[in-house]
């Protein structure tokens, strides 16, 4: 029969796994399912169930709980070992409430009794497949470029974590995107109409840094001629990103812990604390633990922080991207260049593929760039892929550069801290107005980004 | 008990119904030789079995059978078992389908 004999109204994506001894319960579920829309599989035993997981990788898993050979229980046991979040409905004869019960902890996503009534069933599935999951298309993270199954794995929790409202802690090598998944994350927010702020933690002396996260009033140190908002208060409603949060200093994170266990931040020099709603996402690059074992890191706030880690895969482990990843920095390159778009030669792009990447995405990008920009027609060649690579320094930066970026951070910072305001900013930074001046000129800020309301220069 | 049992067919499940009752009756003669075998608990899974598809076919009545089926065999209660046989034999004799035009 047809699908489109069978008169539904449902247009579905998706591959439904169905496991059952009983053929005459697969045939019913399976015209159930295909007249919905769905793809289906069908096992009759468990173990031809984790062999069809294993090479047709399903969205979504429906189970009968008595069967011979191996129970529903065992192979949910077994499906969720390899993959936690394939979603599994089962199927039972009887409704009893320990087997619903133990069911349930065993992580199913729903417990239907037999026998079932077909629009019952069809909306569980409905409610539950995550067709997308593995095809790169979820409206989540949209600007993630990826295909590889790690990544969509990572994206599927990215998504279910950013519809609550829990403390999100992405670890990651540096240049592998923790701060585009932490944006993801807000944007699929209930607060993704309110801020979002980011602060690298390592690259602001502890001091500002403290002003710049929780505020600080008029008068309360040398060149605090206003008072200041802090980070905490800006991103009020929204999420605050604290990226290398590794790097806080060991003073700095009781006063964040305070924050994080008391929802009130106390601007320095206010005896007055403050109510906030800030979603908090924390990243490093850095092994937190062994940094919590060396004394370096609170164990209780890398505990509060720690609520839902994420881990940011490196770029080598997700080769099966960087075709994808190449193909949109070349889009990019010549979007901003204003030229025509180049290729990559296959053999170029295998090579690329096979690369092991120690600066992650961020190297990737700044290959493409120096390829594109070296090469004078349409296709860069093998040759030109071997010469980027080999030169392309971005893992480790130079003094000059680190110093560079550390500068700039800095002036940031003291800008938003004197709200643009130069002559405090100055005085903060212990420089006079004309030394300052240039120093913006030459990082190429402007004084008056930084200004609120009123504010003066 | 001979009246006969109007069954509206869904059309979806058309095609896929006289392999289904097909099945029951193979399933009648083979509950008849595991009653006269005592073999409880392979009666239990085909009870269970009926139970589960009979209604999402259309056929209540062949759930409700193999639930009753079901427990008897929980219960190891011969008698019951082959009181529902009966009863299961009966109903597929007294079916007539009804095909929509």
């Amino acid at each position: 029969m047809h699908r489109s004999e069978l008169g539904s109204e449902r247009t579905n994506a998706g591959k439904v796994l169905m496991v059952d001894d009983d053929a005459d319960m697969l045939a019913l579920l399976g015209r159930w399912l295909q007249g919905a829309g769905f793809t289906t599989l069908t096992a009759s035993s468990g173990s031809d169930a984790l062999h069809q997981i294993a090479t047709a990788r399903p969205d979504i898993v429906v189970t009968d709980l008595f069967m011979d050979e191996m129970d529903g229980m065992t192979l949910v046991s077994l499906v969720h070992a390899d993959d936690p979040l394939t979603p599994v409905i089962m199927l039972s004869g009887q409704a009893r409430i320990p087997d619903a019960v133990r069911a349930t902890h065993l992580g199913i996503s729903a417990f239907l009794t037999k026998p079932i009534a077909k629009d019952a069933f069809l909306d569980e599935v409905t409610k539950h497949i995550h067709p997308h999951r593995r095809a790169g298309s979820s409206a989540f993270g949209r600007n993630i470029i990826y295909r590889s199954d790690v990544m969509a794995e990572l994206i599927e929790q990215g998504e279910l974590v950013a519809q609550g409202d829990v403390t999100v802690f992405i670890s990651g090598e540096t240049g592998t995107g923790k701060e585009v998944l932490a944006r993801a994350v807000h944007d699929a927010s209930p607060r993704r109409n309110q801020p979002f702020i980011g602060v690298n933690c390592g690259a602001i002396p502890e001091q500002l840094l403290e002003s710049e996260l929780f505020g600080h009033e008029k008068g309360s140190f040398t060149g605090a001629s206003n008072r200041h908002e802090g980070l905490f208060l800006a991103a009020d409603g929204g999420t605050l990103f604290l990226d290398e949060i590794g790097d806080m200093p060991l003073g700095l994170q009781v006063k964040l812990l305070r924050v994080l266990q008391d929802f009130e931040v106390r601007p320095v020099g206010s005896i007055k604390s403050v109510p906030v709603n800030v979603r908090i996402i924390s990243a490093t690059h850095n092994d937190l633990e062994s940094l919590v074992a060396k004394g370096e890191f609170r164990e209780d706030l890398y505990y509060r922080l720690n609520v839902v880690p994420l881990c940011m895969p490196r770029l080598a482990e997700r080769a099966e991207d960087i075709p994808l990843l190449l193909e949109h920095f070349l889009i990019v390159h010549a979007g901003r260049a204003g030229n025509s778009r180049k290729r990559f030669a296959p053999d170029a792009v295998a090579y690329l593929g096979g690369a092991s990447w120690p600066g992650n995405i961020r190297q990737l990008a700044n290959v493409v760039e120096l390829c594109t920009t070296l090469t004078k027609g349409a296709i860069i060649p093998l040759s030109m892929a071997h010469r980027a690579l080999r030169h392309e320094p971005v893992h480790i930066k130079t003094l000059k550069e680190a110093r560079a970026d550390f500068e700039r951070n800095y002036l940031v910072s003291v800008l938003r801290i004197s709200e643009g305001n130069v002559a405090n900013a100055a005085r903060v930074a212990g420089r006079n107005r004309t030394e300052f001046y240039k120093l913006l000129n030459q990082y190429d800020l402007d004084a008056g980004d930084y200004r609120t309301g009123d504010g003066d220069a | 008990m001979s009246e006969r049992i109007p069954i509206v067919v869904d059309p979806d499940l058309a095609d896929l119904i006289p392999g289904f009752l097909d099945n029951r009756r193979r399933d009648v003669a083979t509950l008849q030789v595991l009653a006269a075998a005592g073999g409880f608990a392979e009666i239990r899974r085909l009870g269970h079995s009926m139970k589960g598809a009979g209604g999402g076919y259309g056929f209540d009545a062949i759930s409700d059978i193999g639930g009753a089926i079901e427990h008897a065999a929980l219960a190891a209660d011969a008698a019951g078992i082959v009181q529902q046989i009966e009863r299961l034999a009966d109903y597929l004799a007294r079916i007539d389908l009804v095909f929509a035009a």
